[in-house]
């Protein structure tokens, strides 16, 4: 049985990850800040130049920056799914990892909610797509997808982040309480004055409960939502109904890939190895490669559509895909998505952090190249056949890269200043289990 | 005005103190109790009112539905234009917006239900520290243990 002394040993463990940083971790922060910058002044000077410096060509006018869009609202997906479901589900694996999983989907929406206005070109015009009465009376067409995004998006923000910032409050009380000066000031702020009385708790847990329960559908709507951006037109490779269960086991497998990836290296440089065991990461490697297998059958079905529809247009857009011009690309995502995660079916593997990071890391670079391969691959080969050539093939220019990995830059930079802000594990809920 | 403070550093002993108050005697409404966790046991010895909680949620996600429905039908409504053949009040692609309002007006109304419920932020509280750390407390009002 627990007593105040294992307690103040937990909070000591799970706040000694906010002292003073170490050389890695700045040299972390620096080539992340960078990275950062450098996509923010190839923003600056796609703004100043045009869209005409992205590498657009006609058909492809929706490229990489809309690829970055999906792949980082799919990437929050899975911290809803393991901060949100698991809690409704009661797996007590969920507290190594839920507040990782809850900063990350707050961080990978702000990154998202970037693209659109990248992708915009003239990004000062972004406020057309909020509904309100303009000079001329006219409202935002709601039967658009396009909206639905701006809908979904912003209250699966909205909802993400004081998800996050409510599981915190019992948690900056217990800062509060060992930091000193300004910080102990900030954290006495934030915590509202949180004293743990039975009328806090009473009315917290119902709270907690309810915002999971609101969250839950969000893990599959939100997704769903960004797929209709596609399956809502009439492109071939676009147009099917499978669109909206495939992109949230996409979203969820990608995710499951990015919690894996950032707990891997932050349990052993914050030396967590008490609170985050093998058997967790045994836990959310089931998920990973029950994801994989769900996008697998997709692919499956994609396909099989195609070929069992007898239509010649759907047919020669997966032919195209599979065989033309980005081929490499996407049997590249095959590897990544659906063979490479089948090694943890061997329960050794799953327990090996080492393997378990490689496949993550694989699983997110599929994923990546899944959207772009959607994305690209349908408009390059639609309804102009004039430029099937390859010599119209589009590749993203260095712009379009530089701001890509300024997107990463900016979410791992986020990332590492959560480490030494914020508590990175649930200390209340810890201490409930202990 | 509350008494002396009872100061536990183990869960099992706060319990079963907790139950011998209530034994006693002593008023449920009169026991307040600090934890450094949620210990659900406390409920079950002092039963209260259940969180109304729920209702600010209800009545948040209910209002998110109903503004989700108003906007996008009202909003057709006063310009009708017809965009890609389909009707001026479309129903599916509205119940997206709607859906999506119900769950923010929900979350953000349980939000700021629980923030009136539970009496936060206290400004009081946010000055002065007076924190019992990982312990487990049980206070009394006065006069009438």
């Amino acid at each position: 049985m627990a007593d105040t002394e294992t307690y103040a040993r937990t909070d000591q463990d799970i706040l000694a990850a906010m002292g003073k940083p170490g050389r890695a971790y700045l040299a972390g922060l620096l080539g992340t800040a960078s990275l950062a910058v450098i996509g923010g002044l190839l923003w600056a000077y796609q703004i100043r130049n045009g869209l005409g410096v992205a590498g657009y060509t006609h058909p492809v006018n929706w490229a990489v920056y809309i690829t970055n869009f999906v792949f980082w609202v799919g990437i929050a997906h899975s911290g809803t799914l393991i901060s949100a479901v698991l809690y409704l589900f009661h797996a007590r694996y969920r507290t190594s990892f839920n507040r990782a999983a809850e900063a990350m989907t707050v961080f990978a929406l702000m990154v998202a909610g970037l693209f659109p206005l990248i992708h915009l070109g003239r990004s000062w015009v972004f406020y057309y797509l909020i509904p309100y009465p303009n000079q001329r009376l006219l409202w935002v067409n709601f039967r658009s997808p396009l909206i639905w995004d701006v809908f979904a998006v912003s209250t699966y923000f909205t909802v993400s982040a004081v998800f996050f910032y409510v599981g915190m409050i019992p948690d900056f009380a217990v800062a509060r309480r060992l930091k000193e000066g300004v910080r102990k000031r900030i954290y006495s702020l934030l915590s509202l004055g949180w004293k743990g009385t039975e009328r806090e708790w009473r009315h917290y847990n119902k709270l907690y409960l309810f915002l999971a329960a609101f969250a839950t559908p969000l893990v599959a709507s939100v997704h769903s939502v960004v797929s209709w951006d596609f399956a809502m037109s009439i492109v071939p490779g676009w147009h099917t109904t499978i669109f909206a269960p495939y992109f949230v086991a996409g979203a969820i497998l990608s995710g499951t890939a990015m919690v894996i990836t950032l707990v891997v290296p932050m349990r052993k440089a914050l030396n967590l190895y008490s609170y985050i065991t093998d058997d967790h990461f045994e836990s959310i490697a089931k998920i990973l490669l029950f994801t994989s297998l769900i996008v697998t059958y997709s692919y499956v079905v994609e396909f099989g559509l195609a070929w069992y529809s007898g239509n010649f247009v759907e047919m020669e857009s997966f032919r195209y895909r599979a065989f033309g011009d980005y081929r490499y690309l996407t049997w590249t995502m095959f590897f990544c998505n659906s063979l490479v995660p089948l090694a943890l079916f061997a329960r050794r593997l799953r327990r090996n952090t080492a393997v378990l990071l490689a496949v993550s890391l694989l699983v997110n670079v599929g994923m990546w190249l899944e959207r772009f391969v959607i994305i690209v691959t349908s408009l390059a080969h639609d309804f102009d056949p004039y430029v099937w050539g390859s010599t119209t093939v589009y590749t993203p220019t260095y712009v379009e890269v530089g701001i890509s990995l300024g997107s990463f830059g900016l979410f791992f930079m986020l990332y590492l200043i959560f480490l030494k802000t914020l508590p990175v594990l649930s200390i209340t809920e810890i201490k409930e289990h202990l | 005005m509350t008494g002396e403070p009872l100061i536990f550093d183990d869960k099992e002993e706060f319990l079963e103190n907790l139950r011998r108050l209530v034994r006693e005697g002593v008023p449920r409404d009169s026991i307040r109790t600090i934890t450094p966790f949620a210990v659900p046991e406390v409920n079950e010895i002092l039963p209260r009112i259940r969180s109304k909680v729920r209702f600010f949620a209800l009545i948040g996600a209910a209002s998110g539905t109903a503004t989700g429905f108003a906007l996008t039908i009202l909003t057709s409504l006063s310009w009708p234009l017809i965009v890609g053949g389909k009707p001026i009040v479309s129903i599916p692609p509205f119940i997206i917006i709607a859906f999506a309002l119900t769950i923010l007006f929900g979350s953000l109304s349980a939000f700021l239900g629980f923030l009136l419920l539970a009496r936060l932020p206290s400004i009081r509280s946010i000055r002065s520290e007076g924190e019992y750390g990982n312990a487990f407390v049980i206070l009394v009002e006065e006069g009438r243990r």
